[in-house]
């Protein structure tokens, strides 16, 4: 007697299929009762607490784990993301602003996590080579893993386009902070567009340590003034010093600030080689294989060849002899007969 | 139908892998990993829509038969992709016995019936494996989707359902009803996977009116059934509010029997007839074949080759419609792009060299660093193009090759001639007895054109001419006489079909030589063009759509699932003109109509036109089938 089950055909509204799992149940159930009729035995209870413990396998746990474990990078990168990234307006809290010593830890701390996990990978990667399971399982083993290193290349990824935006940000803020005039003379200038760089550039240290060092100039200066040992002239000299040093000090800075953005993209582009080298590797080694087989084909056959024409050789000297032997046979008939 | 049925489709398919739930759009999930198990209409299906690629990407990292040895994989969810039939039920049961997996997603490509449910249910409670069956579904997923717009039936069991199983001699009426079930059932997932009743229109008295008459049955039960109907809330909350129903047109092969024998000359027709291509796959032999061997050299091994025709092939989508030599033109054309790209990536190196050695411009470093990471980037696109380049090239050539030797271009012209009933100059006779042009298949099929488009039937002195011709040209004779009992019948039935009347116009006569750095020399092929004209079926698709008053059409029946009784009368209610329509050939139908229809389609702006057939054959196959029909 089977009762009739409300089922929902289509609970999305682009749901096609229909969900007939309730209504397996139900047959389930209509089968079990069949059998109680029938008196078949069916000792399901005892065994479904047993079956419970099926061993799982080491290597899916781990996989598993390195899965959580990739998770939880990605989770931590994206929570502090904003932050990392945030260029900082004039009215942005200090909280939420990130010195860029935590920016580095982030980034240490990330790098080492990503090299962990794709040890992590390899490691079981040489595993599955050494054990001997059955063919289908191998593949099953090998395709899990790549999906788990497609999965962390997606989160470093992820990390890399940050760090990417960041370098290039502080680019631009170098780019624009060098508006800073460089004669010592016009100090009211200096001073009037200390505070506008200032507005600017508040983030960075070395944007700081400029305006520090213009600050500490300019308290030189007027500490020169107001002590008025020193002439004008040696003054002036300081102020061109300074001046020349600070913008030397730019100049190295932003140097190194590209250099780093530049080797950023490099080591991006080294990965895509190496990826394309390795890629090489084996067919190097498949094309070698090949040349060393047929240098050893080559071998033989010329091996072949020198028998053949020893052969040949020889046959010649049989024939030539028989040959003789006929003439002369025919010779000595001849004689004998006549 | 803003989404094409081949969407609908991948769509639903994906949704499937995903164990049931919408896929989610994010870009870095965390990966699930299952294995996909399939039988091989599952395999029918998929295999047109998804690639290798796709499915691992959707976290399937092993895709079995169903019927081979599987090996236990302990902690894997499964999913399986099958038909109801007693045989994979079967080895459901084995599996589940055996417990090869950790859990068990059962999907089944049309409606599952009770009993089969009840045998898997007590196989899982003999092996406790009850809670391990995750979900069971209905997928109704039992049609194959080749293009955007072209759908047939089924590709393994094909003679169940061919034109020769539905029209032989000594058919019987419980042969007959399988067929049609069958029919009826994949036309029935059809209309559930595009979310839409339609309106259904189908000739009197032959197979097709068969179909619909089932067809509506089953629509009518299943709109009457409000609590398990598959149509409501589809059509409402499907996106696109279309408030046209589209038409659904159930022609039949007889109608027409000319088109299939047609030798062709647009590219995938070309493709389909003269090579072996099944589900946008072509496999062609390659190698030594036309090189002459010297003596003692060992003959040059013939590796088989396949290649994927795909929707993401842009020079396969713009130009499978177009006729052969613009083809060959178009990938002359791709191949010179595609060296000049190349060159710009070999120039970008030597600049590289040269200004390597210049330090002082850290700007001119970033901008070569910048050129290079491009530079870098499109090489695989370049890589991909080339492979395309390539793919196209060989399967060209092949074609060429083909229509070189058999002198595909004389038969070409010759029936366009006789279908649209313009003067020929050379006698079919000279045709047939012509050695080296065509196989005697060709001849038997333009014999056979002939013998059908002829207004009246030729007298009985020049029938023994033609056969004794064709009987010297080792022609098999078979189909000719059932194509006489046709003939016989369908001029009792309604007057000879229509051709059309418009002629290929050869441009120019001369030999089409091209350039020497290119591959194809198409000396001796006449350079043919197409003139747009319609075949029968397209201008009966034509009238029903515009609601035009032809005599052809005018005794067609007419069917509305929707209506609450079930009518007889063949007075559409419905005045406007349709701006949908679905054309289904009971029968068999292959490219060339296709074609025709696509063509049609796009003359007609805002005209939405979907070929299906029950199988898809070129012409050698229906010319096996014709012979068998003869034999009895």
């Amino acid at each position: 007697m089977t009762c009739r089950f409300v089922y929902s055909a289509a609970s999305a509204p682009s749901d096609m299929a229909v969900d007939i799992t309730l209504l397996f149940k139900a047959s389930v159930k209509t089968v079990k009762t069949r059998n109680k009729a029938i008196g078949v035995n069916v000792d399901s209870v005892k065994d479904e607490i047993f079956k419970k413990s099926r061993p799982k396998s080491g290597f899916s746990l781990r996989a598993k784990e390195v899965i959580t474990n990739i998770t939880k990078l990605k989770d931590f990168l994206l929570q502090h993301r904003k932050d990392y990234v945030s260029a900082g307006s004039l009215i942005s809290t200090d909280l939420s602003r990130m010195t860029d010593s935590e920016r580095d830890q982030i980034d240490q701390d990330a790098q080492t996590f990503m090299r962990t996990c794709s040890e992590a990978i390899k490691q079981l990667r040489s595993e599955v080579e050494k054990q001997a399971t059955s063919a289908q399982i191998k593949e099953h083993r090998v395709a899990v893993l790549d999906l788990v290193d497609m999965y962390l290349r997606g989160v470093c990824k992820l990390y890399s386009e940050q760090r990417a935006i960041r370098v290039k940000r502080m680019v631009d803020k170098k780019r624009l902070s060098r508006l800073a005039p460089e004669h010592p003379g016009k100090v009211k200038k200096t001073a009037a567009e200390e505070p506008a760089e200032e507005k600017v550039v508040k983030e960075e240290s070395p944007e700081k340590n400029m305006s520090e060092v213009q600050d500490s100039s300019l308290n030189l200066w007027e500490e020169g003034r107001v002590e008025d040992e020193l002439s004008p002239e040696e003054i002036q000299m300081f102020e061109q010093e300074n001046q020349k040093l600070v913008s030397e000090m730019n100049n190295l800075v932003d140097e190194v600030r590209q250099i780093e953005g530049k080797v950023v993209e490099i080591s991006r582009l080294q990965e895509i080689f190496a990826e394309k080298v390795l890629q090489q590797e084996t067919d190097i080694d498949n094309i070698h294989q090949l040349v060393v087989g047929a240098t050893e084909n080559v071998k033989e056959g010329n091996e072949d060849i020198r028998e053949a024409i020893k052969n040949n050789a020889g046959f010649r000297v049989w024939i030539l002899f028989f040959l003789v032997m006929c003439s002369f046979s025919l010779l000595f008939l001849d004689w004998y007969d006549g | 139908m803003a989404t094409s049925v081949r969407e609908k489709q991948t769509v639903a398919l994906k949704r499937m892998l995903n164990f049931n739930t919408p896929p989610l759009k994010n870009a870095a999930a965390e990966p699930v990993w299952k294995v996909l198990i399939y039988d091989r209409f599952g395999q029918d299906i998929i295999s047109p829509l998804l690639s290798v690629k796709e499915l691992r990407d959707m976290g399937i990292t092993l895709h079995l038969l169903l019927h081979s040895d599987r090996d236990p994989i302990p902690d894997v969810p499964a999913i399986y992709f099958l038909m109801p039939t007693e045989e994979n039920i079967d080895r459901i049961c084995q599996d589940l016995r055996s417990q090869l997996y950790e859990s068990y997603f059962l999907n089944f490509i049309s409606a599952i019936s009770r009993s089969k449910l009840e045998d898997i249910a007590s196989a899982a409670l003999a092996a406790n494996a009850v809670s391990q069956v995750t979900k069971v579904f209905d997928q109704y997923l039992n049609f194959i989707t080749l293009e955007d717009d072209m759908f047939i039936l089924c590709h393994q069991n094909k003679e169940l359902i061919s034109y020769h199983a539905i029209n032989r001699a000594d058919i019987q009426d419980t042969d007959m009803e399988a067929i049609m079930d069958t029919i009826v059932d994949s036309l029935f997932c059809f209309f559930v996977t595009l979310g839409a009743v339609p309106i259904i229109r189908c000739p009197r008295g032959n197979a097709a009116e068969m179909v619909a008459v089932k067809l509506d049955k089953k629509l009518r039960e299943n709109l009457r059934d409000a609590r398990n109907s598959l149509f409501t809330g589809d059509s409402m909350t499907a996106g696109q509010f279309s408030f046209q129903r589209p038409l659904l047109v159930l022609a039949d092969r007889n109608m027409d029997m000319a088109t299939p024998l047609h030798h062709t000359w647009t590219y995938q027709a070309l493709i389909h007839d003269v090579l072996d291509f099944h589900l946008n796959r072509v496999m062609m032999e390659e190698g030594g074949g036309t090189d002459p061997s010297h003596a003692g050299a060992r003959p040059k091994k013939k590796t088989k080759k396949t290649y994927d025709l795909t929707a993401a092939d842009k020079f396969w989508q713009k130009h499978k419609g177009s006729p052969f030599p613009e083809v060959a033109e178009s990938v002359q054309e791709e191949l010179d792009a595609y060296r000049a790209q190349e060159d710009e990536v070999k120039r970008l190196k030597s600049i590289m060299g040269l200004d390597g050695e210049d330090e002082g411009a850290i700007s001119m470093l970033s901008d070569n660093t910048a050129k290079l990471t491009s530079a870098v980037s499109s090489l695989p696109e370049l890589l991909e193009k080339k492979r395309l380049i390539d793919l196209h090239t060989n399967v060209a050539t092949a074609v060429l090759d083909h229509i070189k030797s058999r002198k595909l271009d004389v038969y070409f012209e010759y029936e366009e001639k006789l279908m649209s009933k313009s003067t020929i100059d050379k006698s079919l006779l000279d045709v047939i007895g012509d050695p080296d042009a065509g196989t005697p298949e060709d001849k038997m099929r333009l014999f056979l054109i002939y013998y059908i488009t002829a207004q009246q039937v030729p007298s009985e002195s020049d029938l023994e001419q033609y056969r004794k011709a064709l009987l010297d040209a080792d022609c098999d004779l078979s189909p000719l006489n059932y194509i006489k009992q046709w003939k016989a019948f369908t001029k009792m039935a309604s007057g000879p079909a229509n051709y059309g009347n418009s002629g290929v116009k050869p441009m120019g006569l001369f030999s089409r030589v091209m350039n020497t750095g290119s591959q194809f020399v198409m000396e001796g092929v006449k350079n043919l063009g197409l003139k747009q004209h319609n075949l029968p079926v397209t201008r009966i698709v034509d009238n029903l759509m515009e609601m035009k008053s032809q005599p052809e059409t005018d005794d067609y029946r007419y069917f509305d699932p929707k209506m609450l009784r079930g009518s007889e009368s063949s007075i559409p209610r419905n005045k406007n003109p349709f701006q949908e329509a679905i054309v289904f050939v009971v029968g068999g139908g292959n490219y060339i109509e296709y074609q025709n229809l696509v063509d049609y389609a796009k003359s007609k702006p805002g005209r939405k036109v979907v070929y299906g057939c029950s199988e898809l054959f070129n012409a050698a196959q229906f010319m096996k089938q014709l012979s068998q029909l003869g034999q009895k």
